[in-house]
């Protein structure tokens, strides 16, 4: 395009330009059509049968009930409980940014071995959630667990019940999806690291800087972007967590103290065959998603720095 | 210039069309390339029972070579059942044969999903008179109203009993008496017997042995029943778990965890549930299904002597259990529905086939055999000189399944209500009043609101 312009002038294209604009469609269109079969139509069937009291069985259109089901979701305290769950979930995302970081910068220099280390803090992200989520269930095991064997050679006394326990079960995923996503900081935050010029580090410490204030004042702000990139994915992924509760607490946890919103959607629309009522969560929460991403980026220019 | 065109048209077709036709697929599958008929089936099953239903599906397609081209068996967890069969259902894609419940006939034949067997039977000349759990064939009658009268819409797989077994050999190690089938223990004595078997055997200080282990969803209906007590009212509308009588069963029930001790804690069961504890010989008292029963004679399985008893008795005198059944049915949109309803006739009441089922034939014994006579007959004969490893009280089955002054077997009430939601709510709480953190009049205060609203729901969808 060309530039230094203020706006662009909407003109009829010449012929070369109109070929070159068919063809640019072309290549487009695959993935544009695929977006519409997979994405858009799936989107906009589970909306309307959000509006409906399908049960996977009967006639959509013949139970159409409008916002019915968006009503009963608002008085449903279980979904307020689910919800709240979920949010409890995300102190995994600060949890993470901080390890990762921490970690990150011990890395960030020539040390022997550094691949090797790299390697297996990596090794859980690319690893099935399924299978290291049954390992895990495993490691929490109320009388056979590795973790309550350590606490009870330690200190004699039992561990607490990690997945049975209303506190504790949240405790034990928050753990386990830290210890999931701990790989993909690190490894992203040393990029970010290694973009940050030596001269900063140099200039402030002529200026007689602590080890802390390099830290909180260059190192920090100019891995924002990082961050920031984190932050959005981290929520993302976060109202969505669904296999590690499904896998590790297949009950939802005693009182549904594990759940997650998607756990108990799924619930609702394959076990009890309510999938009108499954949709409307399905919709609330993608809803609820697109507001937290956009508040996000809004906010973004407050505190995201890039080096320019 | 001109062949990066070319590629680059080729390419751009290529994708395009691949991503199109991604979606599109299925070639007609019902034939083979000869005329023969090809039958999808989909089912559950154990370990024990998926070989054997196999087995009998390629035998019965090698007997029918002539018509019948490829049978594609699938089979998946019980667990798994119902979902995956919700989306094969949504997605339009059901297999000829699947099964169906009874509290399920009148949703999918009123939604059209399956296929009236009633003609398809008469046609091939099928008989159902020998069939021995007539409760249990009855359930799939539909007549357009009621549910047990009318056309046969599915056959019986089985009939199921869920009976109580006790471990021999902890019996032989305590020094204690085997129970005697004719004589149910009162739920008093049954208290006494298994306090007998609570203990610590390695001296580590913990509890390792205990009396029995009780899973809330299958055992607590036992305890209900016995009592004179029921979930729900003789219209199934109601949730009646307020009654005095279902209070005090509900409350032994509890007991047994909380006050006598002679059960797992609600953590000990979180960490190894009761039924691998019993595989691991840790409980004197566990359920055995029909379909428990290969994998219970099985040494590697469960290494150690056993047999059936009955359930405690509470203030009835009878001892009470639940039963089960299955039935295989035919999808709506098959295309080789009489291939289909020749296969299921077969599975359910083929002579060969029930003597391979029961156990008669091959020593697994994975249901009791659907035909009267078999059962009378050659099923007695073979468990009582040998041939078919079996529990020798194998009474207690038929027991509970036809029912005497001293046993009963019922259906679970989720089988006359459209979903079983109400129950689940139940269940899946249990375990508060279980780890004593609520009484049993807070849970009732609490949960049977919730219950009769997901009972109403659920009657409110069907009308």
């Amino acid at each position: 395009m060309s530039g230094g312009n203020t706006k662009p002038v909407k003109k009829k294209m010449n012929k070369a330009e109109f070929k070159e604009h068919c063809w640019g469609l072309t290549f487009v269109a695959p993935a544009f059509i695929g977006f519409c079969i997979f994405m858009a139509f799936p989107i906009a069937f589970a909306f309307i049968a959000s509006l409906t009291k399908w049960n996977g069985m009967n006639n959509m259109m013949d139970n159409f009930v409008g916002l019915a089901n968006y009503t009963k979701l608002l008085v449903d305290a279980k979904f307020w409980k689910v919800l709240g769950n979920t949010i409890i979930y995300m102190i995994g995302i600060p949890l993470g940014m901080i390890f990762g970081l921490l970690i990150a910068v011990a890395m960030n220099r020539k040390i022997r071995g550094i691949k090797v280390l790299r390697t297996l803090y990596y090794v859980p992200v690319v690893s099935s959630l399924v299978a290291v989520a049954i390992l895990w269930m495993w490691v929490f095991n109320y009388d056979y667990g590795l973790l309550n064997s350590i606490v009870k050679a330690v200190s004699g006394a039992h561990g607490p019940n990690w997945l049975g326990d209303e506190f504790w079960v949240k405790v034990s995923m928050i753990i386990f999806m830290v210890w999931k996503g701990l790989g993909s900081s690190i490894i992203l935050y040393l990029s970010g690291l290694q973009g940050i010029p030596r001269d900063y580090y140099e200039a402030a410490q002529i200026d007689g800087a602590s080890g802390w204030n390099l830290f909180r004042y260059i190192t920090v702000p100019l891995v924002s972007p990082v961050t920031f990139y984190l932050l959005i994915t981290g929520l993302i992924g976060g109202f969505q967590v669904f296999v590690e509760v499904l896998v590790m607490v297949p009950t939802g946890g005693l009182n549904y103290s594990a759940a997650t919103v998607v756990f108990y959607l799924y619930d609702k629309a394959f076990g009890s065959n309510q999938m009108g009522y499954g949709s409307a969560m399905a919709f609330l929460l993608a809803i609820l998603i697109f507001i937290v991403t956009a508040i996000n980026f809004k906010g973004q220019d407050k505190w995201v720095k890039t080096i320019e | 210039m001109k062949l990066k065109k070319v590629s680059a048209i080729i390419l751009a077709t290529v994708l395009a069309a691949g991503t199109i036709l991604t979606g599109c697929g299925g070639k007609d599958s019902s034939t083979t390339s000869d005329g023969k008929k090809n039958l999808s089936v989909f089912i559950f099953a154990n370990d024990h029972e998926s070989p054997i239903y196999k087995g009998m599906i390629e035998q019965w397609q090698k007997d029918h070579e002539d018509t019948v081209g490829n049978v594609d068996v699938q089979i998946t967890t019980q667990d798994e059942y119902s979902k995956t069969l919700t989306g094969m259902m949504t997605a339009q894609k059901l297999p000829d044969i699947f099964y169906v419940g009874p509290e399920s006939v009148q949703q999918f034949v009123e939604n059209g999903y399956i296929e009236n067997l009633q003609p398809l039977l008469d046609d091939q000349g099928i008989s159902t008179d020998d069939l021995v759990a007539k409760e249990a064939l009855n359930s799939y009658r539909y007549d357009g109203e009621k549910v047990g009268e009318g056309d046969l819409y599915a056959l019986p797989k089985d009939a199921s009993v869920f009976a109580y077994a006790y471990n021999k050999d902890l019996f032989d190690k305590e020094g204690i008496p085997y129970p005697d089938p004719e004589n149910p223990y009162t739920y008093d004595e049954f208290v006494e017997v298994c306090k007998k078997f609570t203990k610590d055997t390695d001296g580590d200080g913990a509890i390792d042995q205990w009396g029995c282990g009780l899973a809330n969803a299958f055992m607590i209906q036992q305890y209900i029943w016995s009592n004179g007590a029921t979930f729900l009212s003789d219209d199934y509308k109601t949730v009646t778990i307020d009654t005095p009588e279902f209070k005090e069963a509900f409350q032994k029930y509890i007991d047994l965890t909380l006050k006598h001790e002679v059960t797992p804690t609600v953590e000990q069961d979180a960490s190894l549930g009761v039924y691998q504890r019993w595989l691991a010989g840790q409980e004197a008292f566990y359920a055995c299904g029909t379909w428990d029963v290969a994998a219970f004679m099985d040494k590697e399985t469960f290494p150690f002597n056993w047999d059936l008893c009955a359930y405690p008795t509470l203030s009835t005198g009878k001892s009470m259990t639940w039963l089960g059944t299955v039935g295989f049915c035919v999808s709506a949109n098959s295309k080789n529905k009489e291939e289909a309803a020749r296969l299921v006739s077969y599975l359910c009441a083929n002579e060969d086939g029930q003597k391979e089922l029961s156990g008669v034939v091959g020593g697994q014994s994975i249901q009791l055999p659907n035909l009267a006579s078999l059962a009378e007959g050659e099923f007695r004969t073979a468990i009582e000189n040998g041939d078919l490893p079996f529990p020798s009280n194998v009474d207690v089955f038929f027991n509970y399944l036809s029912g005497n002054d001293k046993y009963e077997g019922r259906f679970q009430e989720t089988t006359y209500t459209p979903n079983a939601e109400w129950f689940d709510v139940f269940v899946q709480n249990v375990d508060n009043v279980k780890n004593g953190s609520m009484t049993i009049d807070e849970f009732i205060e609490k949960y049977q609101p919730e219950m009769q609203e997901a009972l109403d729901t659920a009657w409110e969808s069907v009308e």
